[in-house]
C-alpha cells in the first residue's frame, strides 16, 4: 500500500509541475512579445487618433471672446456647452448634415447596388475576361479623388461638357453644377470613385462561397438568377454590412469632392457638408467652434453606425 | 463566426474611421522653429506665395552675415495659404514673416496673430508710396512692410476693339455701350466678378463695406450705395454682355482668343493676363478705370499685400529689418517684378528700371504709367474690418448663382447673404456690430 503510495504518488507531483510551472514561462514570455507587437499600434492609435480626440473634445468646451471691435486680439473662455448649443442653433450646419444624409440614403443604395452587381456578374460562371472588368471596374478608385473631381468639373463645365452635346442631338441641355442638380453631380463622382472599391470586396466574399453549395445548388435544378439570389447574396451578406458602414462613414466625411466642385458652380457654398462647415470655421479662426462641429459629427457617425449594426443584427438573429 | 469576426472589424472601424474626421482636418505639423536664437546667425523664416521671393531671399543670404532667411513657398491666401498660417500660429511654430493681403490684416489683427511692430517700423515710413502704408496699419498700429498694391486699371483688347469700332470707355455707362456693341459681335466682357475682386467697384464708388460707428462695426455691403454699383453690374448680368466665370477656363480661353475683351481689375492682372492668354501678346493695351461721373478721377484697389511680422516670432525686429528689405531693396524689388508681375508699393521699386520700359505684350506700352496714376487715385475712405474671409466667401457663393441666373439669385442678394453671414459670425464671436 505505502509503496504503491509512494510509488503513485510521485507522478501526479510531476503532473503538477509539468501543468503548473513550464506553462508560466511561455505566458510571461507571450506577453513581454505582446508588448512588442502591440506596442506600435497602441502608441499610434493614442498619438493618432485618440489625443487629437481628447484634444479636441477639450477645445471644443471654450468660446471665443474678443473685444467690442474685434481689434484686440483673442480669449479663449471656458463655457462648456456654448459652441454645441450654437452648432444646433446654426441653420448652416444644420442644413450641411440634412444634405449629408440625403446624400448618403440615396447614393450608397446606388453605389452599393451596382458594386453588388458587378461582383455577381465577374463571378458568374459564365463571365468572360474576368481580369480585364476586374481590373478596369476598380480603375477609378486608383484616382485620387481630388484629381477625379477636377475632371469630372471639366465635364460638367456648362459650355463644353460632352454629356450636353449629347443631349443636344435631343433638344435637351441640362446644368448638372445647378441647385437641383449638384448634389446628384457630386454624387456621381464619387459613385464613379468607390462603386469598384466595394466592388472588390463584395468580389473578395463571393470567392469564399464554398464550390459544393454551388455545385448542390445547380443540381437542384437553380437558375443562375436564383443561385445569386438565394445563395450567394445571403452569404457575402457581411461583405455587403460592412461596405454599407464604410459607405455610411465616408458620406458622412464628404469634402474633397463638393469642395473641389465648389470652384465651379454657386450651388456649392462653403458649409455645403459637415466637414467644410468645420473648415469654413476654421477660416474663420474659430478653432473652438470647429472642434465642436467635428465632435458632434463624430458622435452622430458613431450612433448612425452603430444603429445599423443593431438593426442589422437582430434581423439576422 | 464570420459575422462577428465582420462585427468586430466593423465596430472597429467605426470608431477609428469616425475619429477620422476629427484628425482629417488637424493642422499640418510643419515644422522649423521662427529663429534660431544661438545669438550669431539669426534665422528669419519666410512665408510667401508670390513668385520671386525665392530669387530674392538669395540675394539678401548673400549680402548679409547675420540674419539668414529660410523661405518657404506656400498657397496663395484664400486657397489654403492662410489656414496654414493660422495653423501653425495655433501650433507655435509660426514663420517670423508671412505675406498677408491688405483686406485680411484686419482679420489677422482681431486674431492676433500678427505682431505691432510700429517701433521699428516708424522710422522708414517714408519709404513707402502712401496707398501701400495705408495698407499695413490698422487703429494706428503697423503690422507688417507693403509688399505690393492693386491699382484698378482697364485691361482691353485693343485689336479687337479697333476691329469693332469701339472707343476705349471712360465712364461705366460707355463701358456698358461698348459690351452692347461688342456682344453684337460675338464678343464679351469680363463681368463676373466674385469676391474680392468685386469689392474694388464698392471702393471706387465710395460705398464702404466696413465702418466703425459707435463703439461697434457696421457691415454694410448692401447699403444704398453699395446697391447702386449693385444695380450696374447686374445690368450687365441682364444683357448679356459679360462671358464665362471669372478665374475658369473657359475664362481663360476667351481671353487668349479674343472672345472676351476687357478685364476691369487691379494691376497685377498684368500677370495673370500674361500667363493666361499668351496667344493674344501685343493685343492687349491697359486704361484707366472707367469713372461714374464724366471727369472723374477715383479708383478702387484690390489686392495688395505686406509682409507681415506674425505672433511668436521672438525678434520683431530683425523680422522688420528683413521684411524693410524685400520691400526696399532695388535687386529685391527687380525680382519680385519678374517674377510676380507684382506692382511694388515701395518708392524704390516704383523707380524699378524694369517698369519704365515698354511691355510687348501690351504692344510695347509703359503700363506702368497707368498704374501709377491709378495708384494716385485710390480713394482713401475704404477701410477693411474683422471676418472678411466669411464675407467675400459668402459673396463668391452668392455672386456665382447670380451670374448663373439661379434661383432669383442677383448681386444685391448675393451683397445681402454676404452681410448676414458676416454679421452672425462677428457677434459668435462676441464683436460688437450695429444691426
Amino acid at each position: 500500500m505505502t509503496t504503491s503510495l509512494t510509488s503513485a504518488a510521485p507522478p501526479p507531483v510531476e503532473t503538477k509541475r509539468a501543468a503548473t510551472t513550464p506553462p508560466k514561462r511561455p505566458r510571461s514570455r507571450t506577453s513581454r512579445y505582446a508588448i512588442w507587437f502591440v506596442g506600435p499600434f497602441v502608441v499610434l492609435f493614442v498619438g493618432m487618433y485618440v489625443a487629437p480626440i481628447l484634444f479636441a473634445i477639450y477645445k471644443s468646451m471654450f468660446r471665443i471672446q474678443r473685444d467690442a471691435l474685434g481689434l484686440g486680439g483673442t480669449q479663449e473662455i471656458f463655457d462648456p456647452l456654448f459652441n454645441y448649443a450654437y452648432a444646433l442653433g446654426d441653420s448652416t450646419f444644420i442644413e450641411s448634415i440634412g444634405r449629408v444624409l440625403l446624400f448618403g440614403v440615396v447614393q450608397v443604395p446606388v453605389m452599393l447596388g451596382l458594386a453588388l452587381g458587378i461582383a455577381l456578374l465577374i463571378d458568374s460562371a459564365s463571365a468572360r475576361a474576368k481580369g480585364f472588368f476586374r481590373l478596369s471596374s476598380f480603375a477609378p478608385y486608383a484616382v485620387p479623388t481630388v484629381v477625379s473631381a477636377l475632371m469630372w468639373s471639366f465635364l460638367y463645365s456648362p459650355t463644353n461638357n460632352p454629356f450636353n452635346q449629347l443631349l443636344g442631338l435631343f433638344g435637351l441641355d441640362i446644368n448638372f453644377l445647378s441647385q437641383d442638380f449638384a448634389l446628384w453631380a457630386v454624387a456621381n463622382v464619387v459613385t464613379w470613385g468607390w462603386t469598384g472599391y466595394n466592388m472588390i470586396i463584395i468580389y473578395a466574399a463571393l470567392q469564399g462561397v464554398p464550390g459544393e453549395v454551388l455545385e448542390a445548388a445547380k443540381l437542384d435544378g437553380a437558375s443562375p438568377w436564383r443561385t445569386a439570389w438565394s445563395i450567394k447574396i445571403p452569404l457575402v451578406r457581411p461583405a455587403i454590412l460592412l461596405t454599407t458602414i464604410f459607405s455610411i462613414i465616408g458620406s458622412a466625411q464628404l469634402y474633397n469632392e463638393p469642395f473641389v466642385l465648389k470652384q465651379s458652380t454657386g450651388a456649392i457654398d462653403a458649409s455645403y457638408t459637415p466637414i467644410m462647415a468645420a473648415q469654413a470655421s476654421l477660416q474663420s479662426a474659430n478653432y473652438p467652434y470647429a472642434a465642436a462641429q467635428s465632435v458632434l459629427l463624430a458622435v452622430g457617425v458613431a450612433v448612425l453606425s452603430v444603429l445599423f449594426f443593431r438593426l442589422t443584427s437582430r434581423r439576422s438573429s | 463566426m464570420k459575422s462577428s469576426i465582420v462585427k468586430a472589424v466593423g465596430v472597429a472601424s467605426i470608431l477609428t474611421l469616425a475619429a477620422g474626421g476629427l484628425t482629417a482636418c488637424s493642422s499640418d505639423t510643419t515644422s522649423g522653429g521662427s529663429a534660431g536664437g544661438d545669438g550669431k546667425v539669426k534665422e528669419i523664416e519666410v512665408w510667401t506665395w508670390a513668385a520671386g521671393y525665392d530669387e530674392s531671399a538669395k540675394i539678401f543670404n548673400d549680402t548679409h552675415d547675420d540674419i539668414k532667411i529660410k523661405y518657404t513657398q506656400i498657397e496663395p491666401g484664400n486657397k489654403g495659404g492662410y489656414d496654414k498660417i493660422r495653423n501653425s500660429i495655433t501650433a507655435g511654430n509660426a514663420p517670423c514673416i508671412a505675406q498677408v493681403g491688405f483686406e485680411t490684416l484686419p482679420s489677422f489683427v482681431a486674431e492676433g496673430n500678427v505682431v505691432d511692430v510700429t517701433e521699428s517700423a516708424g522710422k522708414d515710413k517714408d519709404l513707402y508710396a502712401p496707398a501701400g502704408w495705408a495698407g499695413v496699419n490698422v487703429g494706428g498700429k503697423t503690422y507688417g512692410a507693403p509688399q505690393d498694391q492693386g491699382p484698378m486699371v482697364l485691361f482691353y483688347n485693343k485689336t479687337v476693339f479697333e476691329a469693332n469700332g469701339v472707343a476705349v470707355p471712360t465712364t461705366w455707362a460707355e463701358y456698358q455701350a461698348a459690351g452692347e456693341k461688342l456682344k453684337a459681335a460675338g464678343i464679351k466682357l469680363t463681368g463676373t466678378y466674385e469676391d474680392y475682386d468685386y469689392s474694388g467697384f464698392a471702393w471706387q464708388a465710395g460705398a464702404p463695406w466696413y465702418e466703425i460707428k459707435d463703439g461697434a462695426w457696421s457691415i454694410t455691403p448692401d447699403s444704398p450705395a453699395n446697391l447702386e454699383v449693385a444695380d450696374y453690374w447686374q445690368g450687365l448680368i441682364d444683357a448679356d454682355v459679360i462671358g464665362a466665370g471669372i478665374w475658369s477656363d473657359d475664362w481663360a480661353a476667351g481671353l487668349g482668343d479674343g472672345s472676351i475683351a476687357t478685364i476691369v481689375g487691379a494691376a497685377w492682372f498684368a500677370g495673370i493676363l500674361k500667363d493666361s492668354a499668351a496667344a493674344s501678346s501685343g493685343d492687349w493695351a491697359v486704361a484707366e478705370l472707367p469713372q461714374w461721373k464724366a471727369g472723374d478721377a477715383r479708383t478702387g484697389n484690390v489686392g495688395g499685400s505686406l509682409s507681415a511680422v506674425l505672433k511668436g516670432c521672438d525678434d520683431p525686429e530683425a523680422a522688420w529689418t528683413v521684411a524693410n528689405w524685400i520691400s526696399t531693396d532695388p535687386a529685391s524689388v527687380d525680382e519680385l517684378v519678374k517674377g510676380g508681375g507684382v506692382y511694388p508699393a515701395s518708392v524704390a521699386g516704383l523707380e524699378s528700371e524694369l517698369l519704365a520700359t515698354g511691355d510687348d505684350y501690351f504692344g510695347g506700352q509703359v503700363i506702368s504709367d497707368v498704374f501709377k496714376t491709378a495708384s494716385g487715385q485710390v480713394n482713401e475712405d475704404w477701410a477693411w474690418g474683422p471676418g472678411v474671409s466669411t464675407l467675400v466667401g459668402t459673396l463668391g457663393t452668392g455672386m456665382k448663382q447670380a451670374y448663373a441666373k439661379e434661383g432669383g439669385a442677383t448681386v444685391a442678394t448675393a451683397l445681402t447673404g454676404a452681410r448676414e453671414a458676416t454679421v452672425s459670425e462677428l457677434k459668435q464671436q462676441g464683436i460688437a456690430v450695429n444691426e
